[in-house]
């Protein structure tokens, strides 16, 4: 085959015209979801630049932003608690009727409690609070965590894996095939000022049909 | 985070011998995007899930589809028809070769051989498919299509002068 050699690397040198923008596009339309099935993550500036940031802010010795999840989890559980409380202590105080005391007695130990609460915790109508009964400032105190001056939250979508659940047969007889993608969706919160960032997943299932030929 | 269907990175890489071996088993530029969609369309269905399909699966259904849609007697008429509309083989490529006299000639010869012997050229050149892909897609045996490819190239040999020779002598005609 030597002697064809150089005919072979002429004719290789002649390249074949591409297929056109306006033939791809139409490309894509055609093929609908099956397009979408098979797909690849591209870097992007936005998720180095997270990174980069992620990777300067552990380096502050701050156990917040060591540990935010953490810090989240033992705030929403002190507001929890301490709304808990309030709601008891308020039922307690008006359905409970008053019982006589001995004179020898002292207050009882429930009035005691409820009037260090209200004294600690005075129920307010603050039409910004997200919980009835406390003001944006007292839910900032019991959660240490600071309300206001957060940015807008920044959505991910994370593609985790793809699952080919085979060929079946829909409703209508013609065969289709289904393909299960597992995303994590990622929301994350930052505070600049206090430098604290909120992380949120939340996973999620996306079912395709790819409706197959018979031919 | 950014994503792109797998499809379009592998249609950049394979789109454009797909096409021309599409052009080439339709031979009107039109009917040749419908052929390659019709066919990638369904291949990809079918196995475009892996994220990864071999191009002889497409090549194979562009080739069957070709066969199936000459058959069909409105299309055979409108081929009949429009015999004189065919785009010649050159049209299919860059257009750089222009400049040069001897790959025009080398591409006017390629348009001269017999049809089975420039789907093989097609297939091994521009394709860069293997003799035992070439013959998967064909239907043929190894041999057969290996035969057909030295034909071909012989042939080749012997008509690119001939080409550049006969344009030559056209040119001091027309002067």
């Amino acid at each position: 085959m030597n002697e064809f050699e150089k005919l072979e690397a002429e004719l290789k040198e002649l390249r074949p015209l591409p297929p056109s923008e306006g033939f791809t596009s139409s490309l894509e339309i055609a093929l609908g979801d099956a397009g979408k099935v098979a797909i690849r993550c591209l870097p992007d500036e936005d998720s180095l630049e997270q990174k980069k940031s992620a990777r300067t802010m552990s380096a502050y010795p701050s156990k917040l932003l060591s540990f935010p999840r953490m810090a989240v989890f033992a705030g929403l559980t002190g507001l929890a608690l301490a709304s808990v409380w309030a709601i008891l202590l308020y039922l307690s105080s008006s359905l409970v009727p008053e019982i006589p005391v001995e004179s020898n007695h002292s207050e009882p130990l429930l009035f005691v409690q409820s009037t260090d609460i209200e004294s600690a915790i005075p129920i307010s109508d603050d039409p910004d609070s997200p919980l009835h009964g406390l003001s944006l400032d007292q839910i900032q105190d019991i959660s240490v965590m600071p309300v206001s001056g957060w940015l807008d939250p920044q959505i991910n979508e994370r593609l985790l894996r793809m699952v080919d659940e085979g060929i079946f047969q829909q409703p209508g007889g013609l065969p289709a095939r289904r393909v299960r993608h597992y995303f994590m969706d990622e929301t994350l919160w930052s505070h600049p000022a206090s430098d604290t960032r909120i992380l949120s997943t939340t996973p999620r299932e996306e079912v395709i049909l790819i409706e197959l030929e018979t031919y | 985070m950014n994503t792109e269907p797998i499809w379009k990175s592998w249609f950049a890489r394979h789109g454009a011998k797909l096409l021309l071996f599409a052009r080439q088993q339709s031979r009107r530029p039109d009917e040749a995007e419908d052929l390659l969609q019709e066919a990638f369309v369904r291949i990809w269905r079918l196995y475009g899930h892996t994220g990864e399909v071999s191009p002889g699966l497409v090549y194979r259904a562009i080739r069957r589809l070709a066969i199936d849609w000459a058959r069909s007697i409105d299309r055979r008429q409108i081929r009949e028809n429009k015999v004189a509309l065919d785009s010649p083989l050159s049209f299919c490529f860059e257009r750089t070769l222009e400049q040069d006299e001897r790959k025009q000639a080398l591409l006017r010869a390629v348009e001269r051989l017999p049809d089975q012997q420039k789907e093989v050229v097609t297939l091994k050149i521009w394709g860069e498919l293997t003799f035992d892909e070439i013959a998967r897609i064909l239907d043929e045996s190894l041999n057969t299509v290996a035969s057909r490819y030295r034909y071909a190239l012989q042939k080749l040999k012997d008509w690119v002068p001939e080409e550049m020779e006969g344009k030559k002598e056209d040119s001091s005609t027309a002067s």
